[in-house]
């Protein structure tokens, strides 16, 4: 068992892609993936460190997987874990509310504890709102593969190499 | 743009009864039964041609119902709102009953469309199927709501896309201005038809459009989540009550299906995108969630679909053999019985005392119903300021007596005016409003949805409501007003039914028609000659107490040669061209209608069959006037009475010009009358 896991939806496409990109950019087998669809209190507790694919669903919302685990994460102590997000949204269409999902996911680790790392700045992008934005930075990593999908392997190397000193 | 607020999180997959779940999944389950099986049913040819499946929005449904406490808040739902209704309590059964059009169906007796759903005995108004028509209602019930003190809510239902429709915008500006305890949902599942959000408005969550105004909360939540849309929906509601205050929750639904029975949008929605919506199947996900957080097992769920399956069955067995409504039943509660006078049965009277102006009757009429019904309303612009009193002051001296919370201005938004009448009107039936539903008879036409809304309501809830309102309008020509101060409209609304139109012509009559329209239930369109207020012609004695039954007519001079049959403005016109008359040796009688809408026929007979020479005159058009509907009905009924064509006299196919030499050639005179009475009188 590795002490980090990254967690997404096997049974996503896109974001299932992206995940792998960052699983690789780890070194292949430095983390443990496990399926969003199946996660439960036990992973959490378990692993020290996170990565979670949270992409943005309709209008800023959580995927059904990862909106139905929260009652279970809450109840979960993530004192001296630690959290990194990134997610697929689209600036184009969806502007006001561009991956708003890692911001929720983000209050949601905050508010029981955890440590967010990875932050990225937000310059590159444009969008009208996000619930992801902190200031200048994204609480996580925001990809876009509908409009800047040429950008992503860059953004991803650039991410994990961040990640691999804050963790 | 303003913060939300954070919204209490009390209900979750882990802290809500299991009593209290058990019954979401029931209700979700059948519901969901009905959404898939309505189809079936027009396959068939049983019915249910209209339905508008709700499969995805199911979360944001079953919360708006569960906060709804049935005869206390007040329920509009749209035509998308199956779950929203049984959420409310109507019955499995009474849905059924309403989607094949059942005589017993709740909401309209198999009068209105099915996916319409109603039950005014519990608060669940009938609604129309214009989208966001009904928010003005809310608005109007929730002013009630707040008058009279009550902790409730009105709750409005309504897709997305209705943000488009100007009414909504009155709506939600109205609400915000009186601070009213109100809530608009808008369930937003993308698409309105066809049509995605993004050719709506430029904002994807239409609901922050508004968000500059003042006293008005904006909630979002995820209405295909069931504890989402329960957190939001008794937030919204508490905030309300509280604050009183209006409230927007925009839900975030997803449209598993096509729009309704006639859409199929297979042919505007690709293959990824359905899947990507069914993927987020609200009751599929609720259900995961019981199993998940073990609060059901799979067997316990199972046995309430099963259940659910039996119940359908039985129902759907019962609605079929309960009765279809019958033909002779169409002329049913197209008008409410009206206030009848016990002491002036004919509206005609024997009173003494000086002469009162047109404009006077009508200002004390209207003072001394509101002195005797404490539950009486007047609303319209220039309604109040100081000594101002409506356009014309007709109104004048009501604020000061009666107090800003039954007197007041409305916003120049006409449709607000009349549709915030018809919403008041639901709370009660003690209540009667009369609003001056525009400054003008011109500018009355952006209140003809609401106007063909109030003209429904009571055929369409099959008798269980009228909107008990009198619109006054200010109209007619003759005071040099052009195309937009000249107006009268009759013509234009007397094809639609459900409303009295009245179109008095001198000061008793105007007052004693007013007492009757306010003491009615209905709707009644008062249309004031507005160039008679101040007339000396149109003064007359007014007992006070006087009352003018409706349909009926009144002679105002008896002859033997010729009827002229009038109204209005052209009553003194056509009084004046009989004097003329007379001086040439003719006996002209000149009746008075009164009412357009009833119509005394009987008198018409009465007077025809003593003069058998008939004209028509109005201001109105003479092209698609109301007179044409009269020559007809005498030449179908009275054609062998009748010693000369039926002439009619009104004003030339032309909007009415400013110049008084275009407005003395576009509307009749006394010398046009003249000159067609008395080419009849010689035929």
């Amino acid at each position: 068992m590795n002490k980090t896991a990254i967690i997404y939806s096997f049974n996503t496409q896109k974001s299932k892609k992206i995940s792998e990109k960052v699983i690789d950019a780890f070194g292949g087998s430095k983390v443990d993936s496990i399926n969003a669809e199946e996660v439960d209190k036990k992973v959490i507790e378990k692993y020290d460190q996170f990565i979670f694919s949270v992409p943005t669903w309709f209008d800023g919302e959580l995927p059904n997987y990862w909106d139905e685990f929260i009652p279970d994460l809450e109840e979960i102590d993530l004192k001296g874990k630690k959290f990194a997000l990134f997610g697929l949204g689209d600036q184009k269409n969806y502007p006001e509310n561009f991956c708003d999902a890692i911001g929720i996911m983000a209050e949601i680790i905050e508010g029981l504890g955890g440590e967010l790392v990875g932050q990225t700045s937000a310059e590159g992008y444009k969008f009208e709102s996000s619930r992801a934005l902190r200031g200048d930075s994204f609480v996580g990593l925001p990809l876009d593969q509908e409009n800047q999908a040429r950008l992503t392997n860059e953004r991803v190397k650039r991410w994990v190499d961040q990640l691999k000193k804050e963790f | 743009m303003k913060q939300e607020l954070k919204i209490p999180k009390e209900y979750s997959i882990k802290k809500t009864s299991k009593e209290t779940l058990e019954k979401w999944y029931w209700l979700m389950s059948i519901g969901r039964a009905i959404d898939e099986k309505a189809p079936n049913y027009l396959k068939q040819a049983i019915g249910w041609s209209y339905h508008a499946p709700y499969a995805g929005h199911d979360g944001i449904q079953l919360a708006v119902g569960q906060v709804f406490e049935k005869n206390k808040d007040h329920m509009f739902l749209y035509y998308r709102d199956m779950l929203t209704a049984l959420s409310c309590g109507i019955t499995p059964y009474e849905i059924i009953l309403n989607g094949i059009s059942k005589a017993t169906d709740p909401s309209s007796g198999g009068r209105h469309m099915s996916n319409h759903f109603a039950k005014p005995e519990f608060n669940i108004h009938s609604v129309s199927s214009l989208t966001g028509n009904h928010t003005l209602h809310a608005v109007g019930v929730a002013r009630a709501i707040k008058f009279y003190g009550d902790k409730a809510v009105a709750i409005s239902n309504q897709g997305e896309s209705s943000v488009s429709e100007g009414f909504v915008y009155e709506a939600f500006n109205g609400a915000d201005k009186e601070q009213l305890p109100v809530i608009f949902v808008i369930q937003d599942n993308g698409y309105g038809i066809s049509v995605p959000k993004k050719d709506q408005t430029a904002q994807r969550k239409v609901a922050n459009n508004f968000s500059g105004f003042k006293n008005l909360r904006i909630i979002h939540c995820n209405g295909k989540d069931v504890f989402d849309s329960m957190n939001a929906m008794t937030e919204a509601k508490k905030y309300a009550i509280e604050e009183s205050k209006p409230v927007i929750v925009q839900a975030n639904c997803v449209r598993i299906h096509s729009h309704s029975n006639s859409d199929d949008h297979l042919l505007y929605r690709s293959e990824a995108e359905r899947n990507y919506v069914e993927d987020y199947d609200p009751l599929a996900k609720f259900r995961r969630m019981l199993l998940r957080y073990e609060r059901f097992t799979e067997e316990e769920l199972t046995k309430i679909e099963e259940d659910v399956k039996k119940e359908l069955k039985k129902i759907h067995k019962e609605a079929l053999s309960a009765p279809d409504p019958t033909p002779e039943s169409i002329s049913d509660y197209v008008l409410p019985e009206p206030y009848v006078s016990s002491k002036y049965p004919e509206g005609l009277h024997e009173g003494q005392g000086d002469k009162k102006k047109l404009i006077t009757a009508l200002n004390e009429t209207l003072k001394t119903e509101f002195r005797e019904n404490p539950d009486t309303f007047i609303w319209g612009q220039d309604m109040a300021n100081k000594d101002k009193g409506g356009i014309f002051n007709v109104s004048k001296g009501m604020q000061k007596e009666f107090g800003p919370g039954r007197v007041f201005n409305a916003p120049i938004a006409e449709d607000f005016i009349v549709g915030t009448a018809n919403g008041m009107s639901r709370y009660n039936e003690k209540i009667r409003i009369v609003i001056e539903g525009a400054e003008f008879a011109d500018y009355f036409w952006p209140a003809m949805e609401q106007y063909i809304e109030a003209s429904h309501d009571y055929w369409r809830s099959n008798g269980k409501f009228s909107p008990n309102m009198t619109i006054r309008l200010a109209s007619g020509g003759y005071i040099g007003g052009g195309l937009y101060h000249s107006q009268t409209i009759e013509g234009s609304l007397v094809s639609i039914p459900g409303v009295r139109i009245v179109y008095p012509s001198f000061a008793d009559d105007a007052a004693g028609l007013l007492r009757t329209a306010i003491r009615s239930k209905g709707v009644t369109m008062f249309m004031e000659p507005k160039a008679l207020y101040q007339s000396p012609k149109a003064a007359t004695i007014v007992p006070d107490d006087f009352e003018v039954p409706f349909g009926k007519g009144r002679i105002r001079r008896e002859g033997s040669d010729m009827t002229i049959i009038t109204y209005g403005n052209a009553t003194h016109l056509s009084l004046d061209a009989a004097e003329m008359l007379e001086k040439d040796g003719f006996s002209v009688e000149v009746l008075d209608l009164r009412s357009l809408i009833p119509l005394d026929t009987e008198l018409i007979y009465k007077s025809v069959n003593k003069t058998n020479k008939v004209l028509i005159a109005h201001e109105d058009k003479l092209f698609g006037g109301f007179g044409g509907e009269i020559s007809a009905i005498i030449s179908e009924k009275l054609f062998e009475f009748l010693d000369g064509p039926v002439r009619r006299v009104g004003s030339a196919f032309t909007p009415v010009g400013f110049n008084p030499i275009l407005e003395r050639a576009i509307l009749p005179d006394k010398e046009r009358i003249y000159k067609i009475a008395k080419e009849l009188l010689l035929y």
